[in-house]
């Protein structure tokens, strides 16, 4: 057994975690190996040392003192709580207020048809009543059709034409 | 009564069980943050916040792990923040072997001994201090609070592999920065 295993084997010793023939073959070193013996001793009083402060108790009156900072916390927690959600609505407003706004924007308006739209999605060639207007025979005739045309209500329903 | 039990009644809100919880852990978390801030003061100061911070988020805590342990997480990160915060983490405090001492009137031989082992119990204290933060604690968790390997463990979430190592290496530097203090390496102290 080497003084760098010892070493190892000495500290576990300290917890109590060496087995019985661990320990045999720890003590047969430290008994030969005046090195390893003083290290044993320092580490022990070491421990010692630092193991003292398990006695350390807190200032008196502990929970005496704990106890209105507990009741204190008690009062302000659901103060705290809305204070931090209403902070946190501020920013969760303001981005529903943008995207509300953008899809605003944004959505293609449904529009009223034009005529000639109308005619095209029944089918019907819109130049039609175009191509009358222009052949008529007198300009006056033409005047007047593009006046009563000019007239008529935007509609999907095209009125029969004479 | 069972600490699950208690930590859910003071959950539902009962000042007695949380008084209860907090008298079986007051010293326990009193003395790791001794062990760590060497000034009773502050010490008792962390640990009143240890136990406030507790409370709040007793909310949080679902028992997978024993309250213990639990609470020896928020005592490890909290003491760990208040000295972060107040730039310590390896600053010594210079001061404790004269508060700790004895008056000059007790002169007899036993208050002589006493005085002699609060000096060395200072100067490892002290030592300890001076080591990196992660050896720091698990010498505090073991040597201090005298805590189990496997609750050790569990508290760092560290397998007990690294638990027994980590151990081993901070002993070994701990004894290693007391070498210029030990009689017979130069110092003046006889371990």
């Amino acid at each position: 057994m080497n003084c760098k295993k010892t070493e190892k084997w000495l500290l576990r010793s300290l917890d109590g975690r060496l087995d019985g023939h661990e320990r045999d073959l720890l003590g047969e070193h430290l008994e030969a190996c005046p090195a390893c013996r003083k290290a044993a001793t320092e580490y022990r009083s070491m421990l010692t040392l630092l193991r003292d402060d398990r006695g350390a108790s807190p200032l008196p009156r502990f929970w005496e003192r704990l106890e209105p900072r507990l009741r204190e916390e008690r009062e302000i927690v659901p103060l705290v709580f809305w204070e931090r959600w209403s902070l946190r609505a501020i920013p969760v407003f303001l981005a529903i207020v943008v995207l509300a706004g953008a899809a605003l924007l944004f959505t293609p308006r449904s529009r009223e048809m034009t005529r000639s739209e109308a005619l095209l999605l029944e089918n019907i060639d819109p130049l039609t009543e175009s191509s009358q207007i222009f052949s008529a025979d007198k300009a006056e005739t033409s005047n007047m059709m593009l006046i009563f045309d000019s007239l008529e209500e935007r509609t999907p329903v095209r009125r029969p034409t004479p | 009564m069972e600490e699950k039990q208690l930590a859910r009644l003071a959950q539902q809100g009962s000042p007695a069980a949380f008084e209860e919880l907090v008298t079986k852990y007051q010293s326990k978390v009193f003395r790791m943050a001794l062990s760590f801030t060497r000034n009773r003061e502050a010490a008792d100061d962390l640990a009143q916040e240890v136990f406030l911070k507790a409370y709040l988020a007793l909310p949080r805590f679902h028992g997978r792990s024993e309250f213990g342990t639990w609470l020896y997480r928020i005592s490890i990160n909290h003491i760990k923040d208040f000295l972060r915060k107040k730039g310590r983490a390896k600053e010594v405090a210079l001061d404790d072997v004269s508060e700790i001492s004895f008056s000059d009137k007790e002169q007899t031989a036993k208050a002589e001994r006493e005085r002699d082992t609060e000096a060395r119990r200072a100067l490892v204290q002290r030592t300890v201090q001076g080591l990196p933060e992660k050896y720091r604690v698990i010498l505090t968790l073991r040597d201090i609070q005298g805590l189990a390997y496997e609750d050790i463990s569990r508290v760092l979430r560290l397998s007990p592999g690294t638990v027994d190592s980590r151990l081993f290496r901070a002993r070994r530097m701990l004894r290693g920065k007391l070498a210029p203090f030990i009689a017979g390496q130069g110092g003046a102290y006889e371990l």
